[in-house]
């Protein structure tokens, strides 16, 4: 679904990700993991453009999305992303947070974009918060919302960065859950996070990053309980 | 002190009551008012175009940044260091008596003069204020948009200028309120606005307390109710921030 080849970025003279080759399935559950700064983030960010590579070419359902005749408003349609700090639309409420894209895109009808707003809340049970302003909710309740403002799209693929890193812990259960149910109903997803027990249980690949470039890949029994990369295994050492 | 008030009453009748002079007060106040609005309303539509535009520029990367966005950032930075960087009575004269030089001096062309003038001024302080609000806003949000497949200008339209627009609505108030009294100066081209009105009065009768203390309260007045219709429209935008 997702072909990478030779990726490259670098900020300034900052080399943050190096010859990255990498393909993902459809239906499959990628979960990135790595130190801070290894450039995980960067190369999710990567794949539906947020970032520019410098080298490198992405190539989704077919299409070669970095070559620049491709109109990347429409690739992005097809990939729902999440962000670490949610990113909810501050001056709208949570309903029109979900109808604004389908209903300004012109994919659905006010009518429709409603009532598929309403649907997608009662599937995270926050119905009763359409109406309201982001500002009144939660963490978890924020990235739940922001999740089905995503889903909103109906996309092939969801990229998750770092998901729940910035919420309370207890608050990362309810969004962990709903990231489960979504992998169930078999959505393609890629997750960069830190939580390994969602790579452990849910992932059905797991790639270490480090320095940029991919340090080891595997499934995720093996690649938790038979680490070969010795950075994998000092990190794995720390974390667990 | 009786003496001082028999004066005070004098002053008073001849600045008001005298020839109907209250006329000239009362036009005055119509056509400062006028000149304001829609000087507002152009120096508005101009600065945010200019913002949208010097934003949508410093955002992009450097090799994303299409020809005609340079052009027009260029173009948008001479107006602003030209405009700022000039007095508007400066911009006020030589609208009217370089560019308009041949215009007859009827109420319609002066006021149309003084609109375009202060417009244009205006438009250069909003178009930073514009833009320092946009800049105000966390990138997260320009990024929640464009992952959703909407392009810069929607994004910008739906999500980052009513955010923006809240942030810089006590700035926009300043300079509304500058805008106001600064359309004093229009008397330079002949314009009879508020302050003109005054002085055709001080000139006709000799009397200069009343006159320009009458026109100081006229202008604080004005300025005051400005400030309560901003309060009232401010509230009305922060309903998205009560938790």
């Amino acid at each position: 679904m997702i072909y990478v080849k030779d990726l490259s970025k670098s900020f300034g003279d900052n080399q943050v990700i190096s010859h990255i080759d990498a393909h993902i399935e459809p239906g499959e559950k990628v979960v990135i993991v790595g130190p801070s700064g290894s450039g995980k983030s960067t190369f999710l960010r990567c794949l539906n453009l947020l970032e520019q590579p410098d080298r490198g070419t992405i190539t989704f359902d077919g299409e070669e999305i970095t070559s620049s005749s491709v109109d990347i408003n429409k690739v992005r349609r097809h990939m729902g992303m999440v962000f670490q700090h949610f990113n909810l639309f501050a001056n709208l409420t949570v309903k029109k947070n979900i109808m604004l894209a389908p209903v300004q895109l012109k994919i659905m009808s006010k009518a429709e974009a409603e009532e598929e707003a309403m649907r997608l809340l009662k599937l995270v049970n926050l119905e009763d918060k359409a109406d309201v302003y982001p500002v009144q909710l939660s963490g978890g309740q924020k990235q739940r919302i922001a999740i089905v403002r995503s889903l909103a799209m109906n996309p092939k693929v969801m990229l998750f960065d770092e998901p729940t890193s910035a919420l309370d812990p207890e608050m990362v259960g309810e969004v962990l859950e709903l990231m489960k149910q979504l992998a169930r109903d078999g959505m393609t997803m890629v997750v960069v996070t830190h939580e390994m027990g969602f790579a452990r249980e849910v992932g059905t690949r797991v790639i270490f990053m480090d320095e940029g470039v991919i340090k080891e890949e595997n499934t995720p029994r093996e690649f938790f309980e038979n680490p070969r990369d010795p950075r994998l295994k000092d990190f794995l050492s720390k974390i667990l | 002190m009786e003496a001082w008030l028999e004066n005070l009453r004098k002053g008073f009748y001849q600045t008001f009551i005298l020839k109907d002079n209250y006329m000239y007060f009362v036009k005055g106040i119509r056509i400062t008012l006028l000149v304001t609005v829609l000087a507002l309303i152009l120096g508005v539509v101009l600065g945010v175009l200019v913002a949208i535009i010097r934003s949508a520029h410093d955002q992009q990367p450097v090799k994303k940044r299409g020809i005609v966005l340079r052009i027009l950032n260029v173009i948008c930075k001479v107006y602003l260091t030209v405009i700022r960087g000039t007095p508007m009575m400066v911009q006020l004269l030589i609208m009217w008596f370089v560019i308009w030089a041949g215009a007859r001096a009827t109420d319609g062309n002066l006021i149309r003069c003084a609109v375009i003038s202060f417009g244009i001024n205006s438009g250069a302080y909003v178009a930073e204020i514009v833009r320092s609000g946009i800049m105000s806003i966390d990138k997260g949000q320009m990024e929640a948009g464009r992952s959703l497949g909407l392009n810069y200008v929607s994004t910008m339209r739906f999500v980052i200028i009513p955010q923006a627009f809240k942030n810089v609505l006590p700035a926009l108030g300043n300079e509304l309120i500058t805008l106001l009294k600064e359309t004093s100066i229009v008397t330079v081209i002949g314009l009879k606005d508020l302050t003109k009105g005054a002085m055709i009065v001080q000139a006709n009768t000799y009397q200069a307390f009343v006159p320009f203390i009458a026109i100081a309260l006229i202008y604080l007045l004005l300025v005051l109710l400005l400030s309560w219709l901003l309060g009232k429209m401010e509230r009305r935008l922060r309903q998205s921030d009560i938790r």
